[in-house]
């Protein structure tokens, strides 16, 4: 299960701990796709729209996934998505909300903002590996978003 | 000479005749229309005629030689008749009213002339009383005077007006309520007490009467002689002439001053209830968002420690499981199994809490259709148990399904759970009506427990049984009694160690105790 090279993820997560266990599951899933973790969502905005520290990246160069955390420092994540999904460069991009939270008011408003999965980060490492393992390969192999015709 | 002398004779004769015709006949229309009795002078009847028979209800036999006491009421005071006699006997005519007593009981009034007439002495000889019954003059006399004591002692007020608004009777209370006196307000239109902005009220009350209608308890305002204005309530009738005309108005007016001071008050207290109520429900609602965000920072803040533990023991074991010794690896694994374990108690707990925050929503719900779905969703038929259910009628009953569902599940999963040492489960499910209100219940014949207990049995995270003898968090009855207490019920249980309980739950008020 190889992805295509171009095909980055971006992991915004700020607790170091989580970042950690979830590289781990990816690798752990054989998804070897090149990751770019951006630490709270002022981060995550700034690499997207190439802004700030990022403003020296390629705006072509879109992430195939982003995953998401929800609590996060400075902009939260739900700000995040809006952003995202407000933006003509950046609205196609899959964004599955990776949380803790498993609370309802939480996933109505994901829904609402047109979140494409949701997946509560369950305590138990092994259903977080499953979780992650089949997020990636629907997200990043199955669900290929439509290419520019040959 | 002899024959003038006749001649004389004859016509004092005639003259005689003649008067003696007139006297009798004048008796005649005297006994027509009069009681007519005759005393002597020590007062005893010598003559009665019919009419004093009939009204006095004694027999002509029994009257003559009696006096007068034999018909004497009671009514007028020793001084009365002592007036009476000393003027009868000092020869001067009395004239009064007087109230007697029949033979029967009953009393009359009779209005009285009693003429002495004298001897040559100047002394009477006799007295002839004339009387005329006046018993109903009397009467509708009282019942006028006692109707017009009414009016005038009412508290409220009565006025009379004619069909031009013009003031032709205003009792005592209206002097108070309106502050005019009947001098001033008899022959004066009505209009005087209405204030200026409402006098458009009397041509309508007018009309209303003059096609006969009734206007009651209306409600409006009236001006007082001082100027001042009162609340009042006024009902207003026709008044007919004995031709069945009408000739003018009753008014009664109350004074509601003080009910609509009461009902202001009232209306005040309510207001301010409203906002208090308005202002703690508002207060609720902060309470609540705040415990809405602890319980948000207690599920994305407590797990993720504990996913850390979990994840890293694993990564321990996959990618040094080799190098440690046995023991070691079990330590990790019994990190995990605690670490899982936290991370389930937090949920439960994060569910309960969600549970007092959750909307009712009440539908009829068929509790048989509900139990027969919770029944699969436990496992029937359990292939590997042997396991009875007696399942008894059970009622519809008002509550929310979701909810109920899951007090279902908990009771019955209880169940399933406490009789799993059995050899042969038995599980009843039904309903008692006890108290007025229908009773679910679930017995089974498992572990039990110990009644001295009951009381913890609801709390959350209490365990009645070792984790090792029946797995559980605690929370499944604390969740059971938290939806029957949002539902207005209430929630028991009976038991006995090693011999079964039963669960008791209502979802409505007034359970027996």
């Amino acid at each position: 299960m190889i992805a295509p090279k171009s095909a980055e993820i971006l992991l915004v997560e700020d607790d170091p701990q989580d970042v950690e266990l979830t590289l781990r599951a990816l690798k752990k899933a054989k998804l070897f796709n090149p990751i770019h973790v951006a630490r709270d969502g002022e981060e995550a905005l700034d690499y997207l729209f190439c802004e700030g520290a990022h403003s020296e990246r390629r705006a072509s160069d879109e992430p195939s996934l982003v995953l998401l955390d929800l609590k996060l420092p400075k902009v939260d994540g739900l700000s995040v998505r809006r952003r995202i999904k407000g933006d003509g460069r950046t609205r196609e991009i899959p964004v599955v909300v990776l949380t803790s939270s498993g609370e309802q008011s939480d996933v109505v408003s994901s829904y609402s903002l047109g979140v494409n999965s949701y997946i509560v980060k369950p305590v138990n490492f092994e259903r977080f590996y499953e979780a992650v393992r089949e997020i990636g390969l629907y997200w990043l192999l199955l669900n290929q978003p439509p290419k520019p015709g040959p | 000479m002899q024959i003038q002398e006749h001649g004389q004779q004859a016509q004092v004769d005639e003259d005689l005749r003649a008067s003696l015709r007139e006297t009798a006949e004048l008796r005649i229309a005297l006994d027509e229309h009069a009681i007519v009795a005759i005393t002597d002078p020590r007062g005893k009847i010598t003559y009665v005629n019919d009419r004093f028979c009939s009204i006095s209800k004694y027999s002509r036999e029994e009257l003559l030689g009696q006096d007068h006491r034999i018909i004497n009421s009671g009514h007028h005071p020793k001084a009365f008749f002592k007036d009476l006699w000393t003027t009868i006997i000092d020869g001067r005519v009395w004239r009064g009213e007087i109230r007697n007593r029949a033979k029967d009981g009953t009393h009359y009034w009779v209005a009285t002339t009693i003429v002495p007439f004298l001897d040559d002495q100047g002394r009477p000889h006799q007295f002839v009383a004339i009387r005329t019954d006046i018993t109903e003059a009397k009467r509708a006399g009282a019942a006028a005077a006692h109707l017009a004591a009414l009016v005038e002692s009412s508290d409220d007020a009565i006025v009379g007006k004619d069909l031009l608004g013009i003031v032709t009777s205003w009792n005592r209370a209206a002097e108070n309520l309106f502050g005019y006196g009947a001098k001033e307000m008899v022959g004066q239109p009505i209009t005087r007490v209405i204030p200026a902005d409402r006098r458009d009220e009397e041509a309508r009350i007018l009309g209303a009467i003059g096609r006969g209608e009734t206007v009651r308890n209306f409600e409006t305002v009236r001006q007082r002689k001082d100027g001042s204005l009162i609340d009042v309530s006024v009902t207003i009738s026709a008044v007919r002439d004995h031709a069945g005309r009408i000739v003018g108005a009753s008014k009664v007016v109350r004074d509601i001053t003080e009910r609509k001071k009461a009902e202001a008050t009232i209306r005040q207290l309510n207001a301010s209830l409203e906002l208090r109520v308005e202002e703690r429900t508002a207060q609720l609602a902060a309470a609540n968002r705040e415990l809405e965000a602890f319980s948000y920072s207690v599920s994305h803040d407590l797990r993720a420690p504990l996913r850390a533990a979990d994840g890293f023991s694993q990564a321990l074991l996959e990618d040094f499981g080799p190098l440690l010794p046995e023991e070691a690896r079990r330590y990790l694994r019994t990190i995990r199994i605690s670490t899982q374990r936290m991370g389930a108690l937090i949920d439960d707990l994060l569910a309960f809490s969600r549970l007092s925050r959750l909307e009712v929503s009440r539908q009829m719900v068929d509790q048989g259709e509900l139990i027969e779905a919770v029944l699969d969703e436990l496992g029937r038929p359990w292939k590997d148990r042997s396991i009875d259910i007696t399942l008894g009628k059970l009622p519809s009953s008002s509550c929310d399904p979701a909810l109920l569902r899951q007090v279902w599940l908990n009771l019955v999963g209880n169940a399933l759970k406490y009789t799993r040492k059995r050899e042969r489960a038995e599980i009843e499910i039904g309903c008692l009506r006890t108290g007025g209100v229908d009773a679910f219940f679930v017995r089974d014949n498992g572990a039990g427990f110990d009644m001295r207990y009951a009381e913890k049995l609801f709390g959350v995270f209490q365990r009645m049984h070792r984790a090792e003898d029946y797995e559980g968090m605690g929370i499944g009855l604390a969740i059971v009694r938290r939806i029957v207490d949002r539902h207005g019920g209430r929630v028991w249980a009976e038991a006995a160690v090693d011999r079964g309980a039963t669960f008791f739950f209502t979802l409505e008020g007034g359970a027996p105790a």
